[in-house]
């Protein structure tokens, strides 16, 4: 096989006497795939996302990015967060054009049409002067996801981004994730602890063990669901038929030291 | 066993008219009208609520003066002391001694400002300086300002200078930690975001910290700007000859007991005002919030 597209390389991570990421974690994750790290709570899996984007160092092991060293934080790592997702001082087409803010490399001009054309593709364009305080939570994590594309990230480190919202909101937020994705290809990395969320989102599925975090499986949800992930596929037998397997192995994996 | 689920049928449930309208009951249950247990209370009764007391305590007062109950010399009814105010600004130079005052006070705020604002932001973003400064600052700030009125007669004299920094003494070192623990709180999603757009630390300090910082900061300088008049008397009576406190000590000397009260409603009313202007500056200016 050629060389992965972002490897996960022997990790290990402490934090003082709490190990936090068990020796040693091995992930190869291809080019425009959509993996999500699936696990309780407090696993670990946020640390591993992290640590793709610079935000935090593995104890032992490295994170390779096309072959090198992922190293501190740059705009090719995007991060949507579930709360602070967005800047409350600046309106929504302000906030994904501070994506761009430090390009060098591209003009005023440029950076207006990426703009207009990000926000367009989240289904903002016509809240662009509102400031985050008055549009829905579930804006403003489409906010936070045209931003990453705006400054031109490759790859999508997501911590729990719709956590916060309804489940209406939600569903609608993860099919057109899965939109955006198909069409704006990039790698994605994403966590929850929902396993409804995982098995819709996911080409792939890396379910963690209890902290400290193992990877007790590794899910390919892309031959069994396919590409296309619309609403309705969620009353489909084959999606409840996984999510069953799928709950029934993070329960085991909650349940396996009590 | 998930076949099962698909093959159960779901009876419609009957939706009957509510049998009557259930009486809304009070907010929290139980009845009792304007003393209910944590209750709203409408913003024109609290008004008046609060207006009226006020009245009724200012008539008490003035009642028990007229009734001899207690003595005018020290207790002038608020009529005489109004009356007092009023002569003092339009004959007097009250308006002169409060400009005074005011000038004093945003001259010594402003440059606590200038000084805790880098300072603070510098220390909360870099735990070595926060280190070295923190204990010196929580020293200082304990200390009582008047317990260095004798210090700065020693080292500036008794000129404005030591005025001003009597009042720089008691802002500043609350100012400045203040304004440390407002950039402390930027959340740290925030400096991550920007991280992750490509930013550089002098970049997040300015676009991402300083600005999420921006309306507590404003807070801080309202409360500290409080403080600041609280220390002008103690200031001034530091052998001034100009200024409220001034105004208020000289009343004091020949028992002019009206105009030593007539000065103290002055300062209360110069920070009602001030405040009032900052909030509602606040309000506009942080739209967003």
């Amino acid at each position: 096989m050629s060389e992965p597209y972002l490897f996960f390389h022997g990790i290990t991570k402490r934090f003082g006497d709490t190990e936090v990421v068990a020796p040693f974690f091995d992930l190869k994750i291809a080019h425009n795939e959509f993996v999500v790290f699936l696990g309780p709570s407090g696993c670990g899996k946020t640390t591993l996302m992290r640590m793709v984007g610079g935000l935090e160092m593995p104890t032992t092991g490295q994170i390779l990015l096309e072959g090198e060293l992922a190293g501190p934080p740059d705009r090719r790592r995007g991060m949507v967060f579930q709360s602070y997702s967005s800047f409350p001082w600046l309106t929504l087409a302000e906030n994904v054009a501070y994506g761009m803010r430090y390009r060098g490399d591209l003009s005023a001009e440029e950076k207006r049409e990426r703009c207009s054309h990000y926000l367009e593709m989240v289904g903002l364009a016509d809240f662009a002067d509102a400031y985050p305080n008055r549009v829905s939570g579930g804006m403003r994590q489409r906010v936070a996801i045209a931003r990453t594309l705006a400054a031109g990230s490759e790859v999508l480190l997501m911590d729990e981004p719709f956590g916060a919202l309804d489940a209406q909101r939600r569903e609608r937020l993860q099919a057109e994730l899965r939109k955006i994705h198909r069409r704006d290809a990039k790698t994605v990395v994403f966590v929850t602890h929902d396993v409804e969320e995982a098995v819709f989102l996911a080409d792939r599925i890396i379910v963690f063990s209890r902290r400290p975090a193992r990877m007790l499986a590794d899910l390919d949800v892309l031959s069994i669901l396919g590409p296309d992930r619309p609403i309705s596929l969620r009353d489909e037998e084959r999606f409840f038929r996984l999510r069953t397997e799928v709950l029934q192995m993070v329960r085991a994996a909650a349940g396996d030291d009590e | 066993m998930s076949d099962q689920t698909a093959a159960i049928d779901i009876p419609a449930v009957q939706t009957e008219p509510r049998q009557k309208p259930v009486e809304a009951p009070n907010e929290n249950g139980a009845g009792g009208g304007m003393f209910a247990f944590r209750a709203a209370l409408p913003q024109r009764i609290e008004a008046a609520i609060a207006v009226g007391w006020c009245l009724v305590l200012l008539l008490a007062w003035e009642v028990s003066v007229r009734m001899g109950w207690v003595s005018s010399l020290f207790f002038p009814p608020p009529s005489i002391v109004l009356t007092r105010l009023w002569e003092m600004t339009a004959h007097e130079d009250l308006i002169y001694q409060a400009g005074v005052s005011t000038l004093r006070v945003w001259m010594a705020f402003g440059v606590s400002a200038l000084m805790a604002v880098p300072i603070g932001i510098v220390m909360s973003s870099y735990r070595v300086v926060g280190a070295a400064l923190e204990p010196v600052i929580d020293f200082i700030r304990y200390l009582p300002v008047p317990a260095l009125v004798p210090l700065s007669i020693i080292w500036l004299g008794v000129g404005e200078e030591t005025k001003i920094f009597l009042l720089w003494l008691g802002t500043f070192f609350q100012l400045v930690l203040l304004i440390a623990d407002d950039a402390r709180r930027a959340p740290h999603e925030y400096i991550e975001i920007a991280f992750t757009v490509g930013a550089k630390p002098r970049h997040i300090l300015t676009d991402v910290c300083f600005r999420s910082m921006l309306p507590s900061m404003f807070d801080s300088f309202r409360i500290t700007l409080g403080w600041c008049w609280t220390y002008l008397i103690i200031a001034e009576i530091v052998a001034a000859d100009s200024g409220l406190g001034f105004v208020i000590w000289t009343a004091r000397r020949y028992m002019h007991t009206a105009d030593v009260m007539a000065g103290v409603v002055a300062i209360g009313i110069i920070g009602l005002v001030t405040d009032q202007i900052l909030r509602r500056m606040h309000k506009r200016l942080f739209r967003y919030l």
